[in-house]
């Protein structure tokens, strides 16, 4: 008996080809429970960063869809206040005087961007300035590269400021385009999205502040810049 | 007789389907997978909580708009605000008590119709909220990544919600509103069940 496909077992055939394909699909998993990233260049390193720490990303999210909730879409407080205090950050986490930023201070900053996202606040620009230099301040201090030679550093916290940049953008972009098809729907969808922002970063307060009390059930959330496994 | 090229095929798929499980539950309730597992089932695995949340759903349907939306808007909020009391060891009296007891108002309210002012059905579903949340806050597991055990219990349950909602909304044909009727009857002598220890949640 032949294993090639019949005119009439043909699908069949390449139903198996692709089932087998995806259950390899699903084999490396297992091999990258715990994330490493040998060969992976810094710049890589850095443009993964906030993306791949939750408080970061939420941050994001939230200031993206606040940023695209308000349209027209203006992207003069970015540019003008989160691209060059988050780069400033950055810059200063090369001196080791400050080690990372509590949780705390991180999760109230989402805490405050989700708020203005459920009650689609249209906030004053001094305001709006206020809460995004917090963020960029915030999340610029957090993502501070552990070690490795000054190239290696420098180039982990360029795609580091990148990322956060083109990714903020990115997502208020996106987010007004649905914006302004001015459906209600949309509006109270965002809306939604900023409650469970909230709700999460309550939450995470919470855990924040039980850690302080030393009861534990916290744990780390930075994934570490891999520059010192980059040789 | 030698198995057939196509029989081995088939074992081979099995046995590689054999290795996902191990794959899923590699880490249970560790690192930040093993977190948003954990928090995203917590909500799905006691049906007092299903049960209440969505009738949430189908109770802001049937209010319609703006009940529909600005329910899911305050039930996270004020959940998670139970949430933080029951993380930080504040302790609430009845709390299995509320929980039940909620199935049994939200789904006595679809059940019979209800259509009270807007603040009065948020107010009884913030009031629930508070004590679905300290459950949730209590039964956090140590060794669990708390955010996004956050991000999963969070987005559980604004999916509940969700599903709660695209029931609700079938109240627009006739029989999608005996249907709904119906389910609130269901969900409220569910809650019975659970108040009186008849079901286990």
């Amino acid at each position: 008996m032949s294993g090639r496909p019949t005119a009439t077992g043909g699908w069949h055939s390449r139903l198996y080809t692709v089932f087998v394909a995806l259950a390899f699909v699903a084999l490396p998993a297992s091999a990258q429970a715990h994330m490493t990233a040998p060969g992976m260049n810094q710049f890589t390193s850095g443009l993964l960063h906030p993306w791949m720490t939750p408080t970061h990303l939420i941050i994001l999210l939230a200031l993206g869809l606040w940023l695209g909730q308000n349209v027209p879409l203006r992207l003069g407080l970015p540019f003008k206040v989160f691209a060059p205090l988050s780069a400033a950050a950055l810059a200063f986490t090369t001196t080791g005087w400050i080690p990372g930023v509590p949780q705390p201070i991180l999760v109230a900053v989402a805490l405050a961007a989700g708020a203005v996202v459920a009650l689609e606040l249209r906030l004053p620009p001094a305001a709006g300035a206020a809460l995004l230099a917090a963020a960029a301040v915030a999340i610029g201090l957090d993502s501070g590269a552990e070690s490795g030679t000054p190239w290696a550093i420098a180039s982990t916290l360029l795609g580091t400021w990148v990322s956060l940049g083109l990714g903020l953008v990115n997502i208020a972009y996106y987010v007004s385009l649905a914006a302004e098809r001015k459906k209600k729907w949309i509006s109270i969808g965002l809306r939604i999205a900023g409650s469970w922002i909230f709700a999460i970063s309550l939450l995470m307060l919470a855990f924040a502040m039980r850690r302080g009390n030393g009861e534990g059930g916290f744990q780390r959330q930075n994934i570490q810049h891999p520059t010192s496994n980059i040789q | 007789m030698l198995p057939t090229p196509q029989t081995i095929r088939r074992l081979a798929v099995l046995s590689l389907l054999l290795l996902l499980p191990a794959t899923v539950h590699a880490h249970s309730e560790t690192g930040t997978i093993g977190g948003f597992e954990s928090g995203f089932l917590h909500p799905l695995t006691g049906l007092d909580h299903i049960a209440a949340m969505v009738a949430v759903g189908i109770w802001g349907a049937y209010l319609r708009a703006p009940a529909m939306w600005l329910l899911p808007v305050i039930f996270p909020v004020v959940m998670a605000f139970g949430g933080a009391l029951g993380v930080l060891g504040v302790t609430m009296p009845g709390v299995e008590m509320c929980i039940a007891l909620s199935a049994v108002a939200l789904g006595l309210m679809v059940a019979l119709a209800a259509r009270p002012p807007l603040w009065v059905a948020a107010v009884l579903v913030g009031f629930f909220a508070i004590f679905h949340g300290h459950a949730h806050g209590t039964e956090l597991p140590q060794s669990a990544n708390a955010m996004t055990y956050a991000v999963g219990f969070v987005v559980a349950t604004g999916l509940l919600h969700l599903s709660g909602i695209a029931l609700g909304l079938l109240v627009h044909w006739p029989w999608g509103r005996i249907l709904v009727l119906a389910s609130g009857g269901a969900i409220a002598m569910l809650g019975f069940g659970f108040l009186f220890g008849f079901i286990r949640a």
